[in-house]
């Protein structure tokens, strides 16, 4: 995991520079009190720096578990996650009730499980479900997207 | 404190909060005995539809989900030899041991009783401990709640996960996540980068939900085995009185282990149940039958994970220190309603406590009554298919986080702290340590920044109140002691590899 540490601590480093950066935009109003809103903000700007280095150096001097990392499926992790952003950014054009049913079966199919019954078991029975519960008891008002008018 | 009582128990015998309850029990079971889906992810994957609750009814819910998870993940363990969550890693022993002779129903009926008087008894714990304990938070102004803050940050950055400078810094990404939004203060858009869509900050529930439930998902998907599931039908027999009578020493090993776990920060139930198993097995008449189907080692840890769903509330409720992952979801649920716990608490909103209390009592008989009805279809929930299960809690997760404000926004929070969450496993960051950190950084900055208004600028207001000093300390030395640890470790090894060259 050394080389992990090694560019995660940079990423850090890099990201506690860049929201130190950012701390300079904020407008101080009349109506503050002494430390203002940037205070906080930078303080912890300079500690995530200070830890990220820290990470760094460990990693360097070999201090890190070398343990390996449990081998990954990045297909199929890409996969399923490119199909959500599909599905959430197909929520408002399509609707809920034609997107979701769609999202489910794709990902039901994406991990492997080909029966029928299962895929449209799934694809059905759980939007309704999600839809009784969000749309009708909670009143949450989702898409209508193509079907309503 | 009796009228207190009395005001509670009208508000968790109302026909809607047992139902609300009842609900949460049931879910809590199907969530734990899923395999792959903890009490924390069950709890927060709930959240999106507690917010127009009462927030007394919220919360019994919310409890009865962790209660009713307590059981529901010794049936997976039991009959699959996978924990449904971390806390039944114990009961894996005997319990699959118990199910491989045919003696299933016993190891479950076990789990079941056990479990529900270890929980009933953890009520009473809680409310003998935390009353008391609430009145010692009276005496707290900022500075105190400052270096509460600060202590609880350093106890989850270094008690939970083995390492400290990654704990430190997932417990800085929470805070700076937190920081994003309006200034508490003046009132000015911070981290905003011009859009409206973060006025109102990273929201709570959706970085939980991301956070400990997407992740887990992400991580199911990318680098799981396939699970195990059961074949063929299995004995219900349950447990004969004389055998429960025996295990009683298990039992009281476990409510002493759950106590103290409960109190202390990290575990969720785990540390404890183990720690039961050993002693029980110490303690025991016959621990050879251990590891080869004891119900004494089955007994033991769900005695004790149940005892801490009581007592992990202790220091939730009195000084609002969350310290496991479902003792920080229901914290997040008591601040969604505008709720802060400690002491006002327990002055202003008796209701809300007392309510808890009397709720988790019953909520403790709705999982006897439910697990023994759910013995038979249990079958069921363990051996659903993965695929099917997978698309349907990303549908729930996704469609939940767009109801918390009928806004995509939130969709995208969700998803985006969900792959940063599985990044954070992956590479040995400290998921609840963040999530503390978004947590508790208005209470945090807040505090600093009022502690200092009131002593006109002066830094020492900190150092000169006993118990904000005494909690800084302690923070110092929570984060020290693994250096000094590693430290005495290496001059350890250093002095052996000299002696031994010589």
């Amino acid at each position: 995991m050394r080389r992990a540490d090694l560019l995660i601590g940079i990423g850090l480093l890099a990201f506690a520079a860049f929201y130190f950066r950012q701390s300079f935009e904020i407008t101080v109003g009349f109506a503050s009190d002494r430390l203002g809103p940037a205070f906080f903000p930078r303080l912890l700007a300079l500690a995530l720096a200070g830890c990220a280095l820290a990470l760094i150096a460990r990693s360097l001097r070999g201090r890190s578990d070398p343990a390996p990392l449990p081998s990954i499926r990045t297909n199929l992790l890409l996969w399923t996650l490119g199909l959500t952003i599909a599905y959430v950014l197909a929520l408002t054009p399509l609707g809920y009730l034609i997107a979701t049913p769609l999202y489910l079966a794709g990902i039901v199919w994406l991990l492997g499980h080909r029966s029928p019954v299962g895929l449209a078991g799934t694809a059905i029975g759980v939007t309704a479900a999600l839809y009784l519960v969000f749309a009708q008891a909670l009143k949450v008002l989702v898409p209508v997207g193509l079907l309503g008018r | 404190m009796l009228e207190h009582f009395a005001l509670g128990a009208q508000i968790a015998l109302q026909p809607l909060s047992l139902l609300m309850m009842l609900l949460g029990v049931a879910w809590g079971i199907i969530g734990g005995a899923l395999p792959g889906i903890s009490g924390s992810i069950a709890m927060a994957l709930l959240l999106p539809l507690t917010f127009g609750m009462n927030p007394a009814v919220a919360l019994m819910m919310l409890a009865g989900v962790y209660i009713g998870a307590m059981y529901g993940g010794s049936i997976t363990a039991i009959l699959i030899r996978t924990p449904g969550t971390p806390g039944a890693a114990a009961t894996v022993i005997d319990g699959y041991e118990l199910h491989k002779k045919g003696l299933s129903g016993k190891a479950l009926g076990v789990s079941l009783i056990t479990g529900t008087v270890g929980g009933i008894v953890s009520v009473f714990i809680l409310v003998g401990l935390a009353v008391p304990l609430s009145k010692l938070a009276l005496a707290f102004g900022p500075p105190e709640y400052f270096a509460l803050g600060v202590f609880g940050l350093a106890l989850i950055s270094s008690f939970v996960g083995r390492d400290l400078l990654k704990g430190a810094i997932s417990g800085l990404l929470g805070l700076i996540l937190a920081t994003a939004g309006t200034d508490p203060f003046s009132g000015t858009p911070r981290f905003t980068f011009g859009g409206t869509d973060l006025l109102t900050g990273v929201e709570l529930v959706a970085g939980m939900i991301g956070l400990f439930a997407v992740s887990e998902m992400f991580q199911q998907i990318a680098e799981s085995e396939a699970w195990a599931v059961i074949k063929g039908k299995f004995s219900t027999d349950l447990p004969t009185w004389v055998e429960l009578i025996r295990l009683k020493t298990a039992m009281v090993i476990g409510i002493v282990m759950g106590t103290i776990e409960g109190l202390l920060p990290g575990g969720g139930g785990a540390i404890a149940a183990f720690i039961s198993y050993n002693e029980a097995k110490r303690w025991s008449k016959t621990p050879e039958e251990f590891g080869h189907g004891s119900l004494e080692g089955v007994a033991a840890p769900e005695t004790a994970n149940n005892v801490v769903t009581g007592t992990a509330m202790i220091p939730l409720l009195t000084f609002g220190i969350p310290g496991s992952n479902s003792a920080a979801i229901m914290l997040a649920a008591m601040l969604l309603h505008g709720i802060s716990p400690g002491p006002q608490l327990f002055e202003r909103t008796p209701q809300i406590v007392y309510g808890l209390f009397v709720g988790m009592f019953v909520a403790n008989i709705m999982m006897l009554v439910l697990g023994y009805l759910s013995l038979r279809p249990a079958i069921a929930i363990v051996n659903i298919k993965r695929p099917l299960l997978l698309a349907s809690i990303l549908a729930l997760v996704l469609v939940g986080a767009y109801s918390i404000s009928n806004r995509m926004f939130e969709v995208w929070v969700v998803l985006g702290t969900g792959l940063l969450g599985y990044g954070m496993r992956r590479f040995g960051f400290n998921i609840l340590a963040m999530v503390l950190g978004l947590v508790l950084g208005f209470l945090v900055e807040v505090n600093l920044r009022r502690s200092l208004l009131i002593s006109l600028g002066n830094p020492w207001v900190f150092f000169t109140r006993p118990i904000s000093v005494a909690l800084l300390t302690f923070a110092l030395f929570t984060l020290l002691w693994p250096i000094i640890r590693q430290a005495r470790e290496d001059r350890r090894a250093k002095a052996l590899q000299t002696v031994q060259a010589s």
